[in-house]
């Protein structure tokens, strides 16, 4: 009984002194600090949503407003690109529209009979050969129509219907190596061949040595070559080269009236040359 | 097995006052669960161990209070102690005994603080409302703790 008693008398004087220890050293921060620790260890769910309860609580205002205008910041700028997107496409129709109307006033003043179709394809590597309208046979078009552009407020010979399909046709351009016409030069009328060189420039030939061909002739189709009407312009001759030592005739550079790279639509003239041609052998007898 | 099952015993006193205090409380008013827990095992075990748990019950209690960190240890372990020199004279596992125990050491563990208080950190964390309620309510329930603890105590060898 005397040593438990002394066992319960050592136990409270080192629990006490410890207690008084504890008391007198300032260990309730700790304390404090060592509960708040222990409970967010115990309760994760407390301590994530004091965390985020107290980030939540204390968001200001105008931190909420700056998202709001974000949000609406992008909103507006995809209305701005769609807008944007709706203004080239406009710009677009209404260059369209403008460029259709001259063209199509001009046609009007064409004294030839045709219609008005759309370039839907070019190709790169025949880029001064030829190119595809979307017109066809459906469409009443014929192989050797001829196909004008307009330039400046005129028109111009682009070329001639080369193959036909229902759909489309395929457009053998003056500029084509292949391709030439019978022109006649102004002002004294000296009908020549006009040759495409396979660039965006044509080549007038077998012009004789004698004759007056000058820079800045103009140069229109001669009644002569039945492939192209009469009368149409062809170019516009930029550079005379002299006569060489072995030929009897000079030829020259010429700019044609067209530029086959700014043309979007062309005129494709009717020309029922089968039925001219018998017309005109007829008018000869 | 006994130690870590006191241990455990020892959480779940702690817990149990926490929840307690923090759900169930009836105008701001709850039985001090610590410190029926402490007189329970003041009752029980022998003097070395009660006065052990009454320090670590208290340090608990410390534990969930904001200042005076030390001060219910202090208390308690004394009190365990008063529980050996007393339980050796009167009969403390009667339910009258351990009515008028709580009641008498409620108030006297009360006043024991507030002196504490008053000496180490000079404020005033005993309100009179509680000063004259709790005490009747720990004696109403260190009768019941002291049956668990006994219950525990014969089945698990514990205390």
């Amino acid at each position: 009984m005397s040593r438990e008693k002394d066992a319960a008398n050592y136990a409270i004087v080192f629990f006490a002194v410890l207690s008084v220890l504890l008391l007198i050293f300032p260990a309730s921060r700790i304390a404090h600090t060592a509960r708040i620790v222990a409970s967010y260890s115990l309760y994760p769910s407390l301590h994530y949503g004091a965390r985020y309860g107290h980030f939540v609580r204390n968001v200001p205002a105008n931190f909420v407003a700056l998202l709001e205008t974000d949000q609406e910041n992008r909103t507006l700028r995809e209305k701005v690109r769609d807008l944007e997107i709706r203004l080239l496409n406009a710009s677009a129709s209404v260059a369209e529209n403008e460029r259709l109307s001259k063209e199509l006033k001009l046609s009007r003043s064409l004294p030839w009979a045709g219609s008005w179709a759309r370039i839907i394809n070019k190709t790169p590597a025949d880029w001064y050969g030829s190119f595809f309208i979307n017109k066809g046979s459906d469409d009443g078009v014929e192989v050797n129509d001829t196909v004008l552009g307009m330039q400046d407020d005129k028109a111009g010979l682009a070329g001639r219907v080369f193959e036909v399909y229902p759909k489309f046709s395929k457009v053998l351009l003056i500029t084509n190596s292949a391709a030439s016409a019978v022109c006649s030069i102004a002002p004294s009328g000296l009908e020549a061949l006009v040759e495409g060189k396979g660039t965006w420039l044509l080549k007038v030939n077998y012009v004789p040595e004698q004759s007056e061909l000058t820079e800045g002739a103009q140069i229109t189709t001669a009644a002569g070559g039945l492939l192209f009407p009469a009368g149409v312009p062809v170019g516009k001759v930029t550079k005379v080269y002299p006569r060489e030592s072995f030929m009897n005739f000079i030829t020259a550079d010429v700019t044609p009236a067209v530029d086959v790279n700014t043309l979007k639509e062309v005129f494709v003239v009717r020309r029922h040359l089968q039925r001219e041609i018998i017309a005109a052998a007829g008018a000869e007898r | 097995m006994a130690f870590l099952l006191e241990i455990l015993l020892y959480l779940a006193s702690g817990t149990f006052y926490w929840w307690w205090t923090q759900n169930l409380t009836f105008f701001g008013l709850a039985p001090n669960f610590i410190f029926a827990a402490a007189l329970s095992a003041a009752i029980l075990a022998g003097p070395v161990k009660a006065v052990a748990w009454g320090f670590f019950l208290g340090l608990y209690a410390d534990m969930l209070g904001v200042s005076m960190f030390g001060g219910y240890a202090l208390t308690y372990s004394l009190m365990a102690y008063a529980v050996y020199i007393v339980k050796r004279h009167f009969d403390m596992d009667s339910f009258f005994s351990q009515l008028v125990a709580a009641l008498s050491l409620s108030c006297f563990c009360m006043l024991f603080y507030q002196g504490l208080s008053l000496v180490f950190s000079r404020i005033n964390p005993t309100g009179l409302k509680i000063f004259l309620t709790e005490p009747f309510l720990n004696a109403l329930i260190v009768p019941v703790v002291f049956q668990v603890f006994y219950w525990l105590k014969r089945r698990t060898g514990i205390l």
